[in-house]
């Protein structure tokens, strides 16, 4: 598996869907001069902007990674020559699964660093009323990562039941606007305001709410920007569902796969 | 060489098409982009869609969106400000601004720049202190450290709505969370009318000292320059009434009579007058004049 990993990471180097979407990354240098339009708060405006465009670089990267893996190889015949090797279909996916999650750890890290290094610049210029509090802007981006690393699995099982890249792509894109919705759903359902909908619908929001994935933990950015404590009971709880519901997940693609007729 | 010429030839017929596109692009430009610079702001904006809506269209970019309703408001502003050199020519849509400013701290209820330009300008240019305090109770169950918001609250309470209780509270309040003996000291002042030009200055000042955006400070420099020169006008009066027992009876008598030096210019363009009562007015009403789009 280690080497369909290495393979997957080094693939997405060479892969001219990564070059395209990096170039959003040239964006990065600009921040500190478009931070300054703010009135009160630019060191919060460009740690506002730089956590914005490393979560959709990343997004990006694992709706169209994610999305098209998998179909890839399908689509030019290279799981032929893979699956003949002494490999399983599920060591196979999970290995294809895990190289993008790693490169999107890398990512993730590489731009932190650039992010952190641009703050920096912009709060010596104009110093915040409060200190920068660092361990928490890591700490989003990480989490960040681990936000899209659930997509992934989104988009792997959608890859796996589909023969085209367009249910990967776009369901997986529909997946993250109702998952990072579904928590404002669910509150406004229960809230006093959501008494007056039918209670079949209530019923049906709280169920979709308990099966569809919950993007919205995984959002820090209040915590980053403006330096709201954090809970670790909640980022550890956080973590825990991440591993459950992307095993879960994986699983059933791994049995979607297994299954599958490859022609 | 010859194989050369053939190739442009092929090439004369698109390169002339692009060539006469680029000039009807040039033609249409023009009017195009001063069409879009014309746009009522509400047409510029769309009209904002419902806040549930909204939110969960920003998906995990809450912030960036709130920042950029804000921006928008403040560019709307800055513009108008800019046109006439200084003078506000188009009356300003507070309404939008404002409800522009309540889906920002809606979407992001942090945001210090939704409640400094609330604070800054719609409280001064329209008669909204209320809404102002609601915004700014509402922004201190968020922001909890940040002595700024009780500061603005208090100010308003005791400078807008003469209620000097409420005023000493919110002052008191921003007196604890930033360890500032002033704010504990205006506090008591607040309960004496007398001192509210003093007040006021002292509150400007706070405000255009952290300003980092240029058209802020320019306004609120403009509305410290005024408020000083009427302070100017009230300490000369006071001196007058000291020397001779009465009230004078116009601001030039101060001057004929030797307690101003000159007469202070009204940045917004208006005349220092003294009321009945020997209050210092002026018929700008610290605004710039406003007149209706032709």
């Amino acid at each position: 598996m280690f080497d369909i990993v290495r393979i997957t990471v080094k693939g997405i180097f060479r892969d001219r869907v990564f070059h395209g979407i990096l170039m959003a990354a040239l964006l990065l240098p600009l921040i500190p001069s478009i931070s300054q339009l703010s009135m009160r708060q630019v060191t919060e405006l460009s740690v506002t902007l730089s956590l914005s465009l490393i979560s959709f670089i990343l997004l990006l990267l694992a709706v169209f990674l994610g999305g098209t893996s998998l179909w890839k190889d399908m689509e030019r015949r290279y799981t032929f020559s893979v699956l003949s090797l002494p490999i399983t279909r599920t060591t196979y996916l999970l290995g294809r699964f895990f190289g993008v999650a790693l490169f999107l750890l890398i990512t993730a890290a590489v731009l932190g660093f650039v992010a952190s290094v641009v703050v920096t610049i912009v709060a010596g210029n104009f110093p915040p009323d409060r200190p920068v509090v660092w361990n928490n802007i890591y700490l989003c981006v990480l989490f960040d990562a681990f936000k899209y690393i659930l997509l992934l699995a989104v988009a792997v099982l959608f890859s796996t039941v589909s023969t085209s890249f367009f249910l990967p792509i776009f369901g997986t894109i529909s997946a993250f606007l109702v998952g990072s919705a579904s928590q404002q759903v669910y509150d406004y359902v229960h809230s006093s305001s959501g008494q007056v909908l039918s209670p079949l619908v209530r019923q049906a929001a709280t169920a979709l709410y308990y099966v569809l994935p919950n993007f919205s933990a995984f959002d820090l950015k209040v915590n980053a920007i403006y330096g709201v404590p954090l809970s670790t009971g909640g980022i550890v709880l956080t973590v825990c569902y991440l591993v459950v519901y992307a095993a879960v997940l994986l699983s059933v693609a791994a049995i979607i796969f297994s299954k599958r007729e490859m022609k | 060489m010859a194989a050369a010429s053939r190739g442009w030839r092929r090439l004369a017929r698109p390169l002339a098409v692009t060539l006469l596109l680029v000039v009807c692009y040039g033609a249409i430009i023009t009017p195009f982009a001063s069409y879009m610079r014309n746009k009522p702001f509400v047409e510029k904006l769309g009209t904002l869609p419902r806040v549930e809506v909204l939110r969960a269209i920003a998906a995990d970019q809450k912030q960036v969106v709130a920042e950029g309703l804000i921006l928008d408001v403040l560019m709307y502003f800055g513009g108008l400000l800019g046109k006439e050199k200084g003078k506000v020519v188009v009356p300003p849509d507070f309404q939008a601004m404002s409800r522009l400013l309540h889906g920002a701290v809606q979407l992001d209820p942090y945001n210090m720049d939704a409640y400094y330009f609330a604070q800054a300008i719609l409280v001064w240019d329209v008669d909204q202190v209320k809404l102002a305090n609601n915004l700014l109770d509402y922004g201190m169950k968020y922001r909890s450290w940040d002595w700024y918001l009780p500061f603005f609250a208090g100010f308003n309470y005791g400078y807008f709505l003469k209620d000097y209780p409420q005023a000493a509270k919110y002052y008191m309040k921003a007196g604890e969370l930033s360890g500032n003996e002033l704010f504990i000291n205006l506090a008591g002042r607040y309960l004496n009318e007398s001192g509210q030009n003093d007040l006021a200055i002292a509150y400007l000042k706070t405000m255009a000292k952290g300003a980092k955006n240029k058209v802020m400070w320019e306004s609120l420099t403009t509305r410290l320059k005024a408020l000083e020169a009427m302070r100017a006008i009230g300490t000369a009066r006071d001196a007058f009434h000291n020397a001779t027992g009465r009230l004078p009876s116009s601001v030039q008598q101060l001057l004929y009579a030797g307690y101003l030096q000159e007469i202070p210019k009204d940045p917004y363009g208006g005349t220092f007058y003294l009321a009945a009562d020997g209050t210092v007015k002026t018929t700008s009403n610290l605004a710039y004049p406003v007149k209706k789009k032709q």
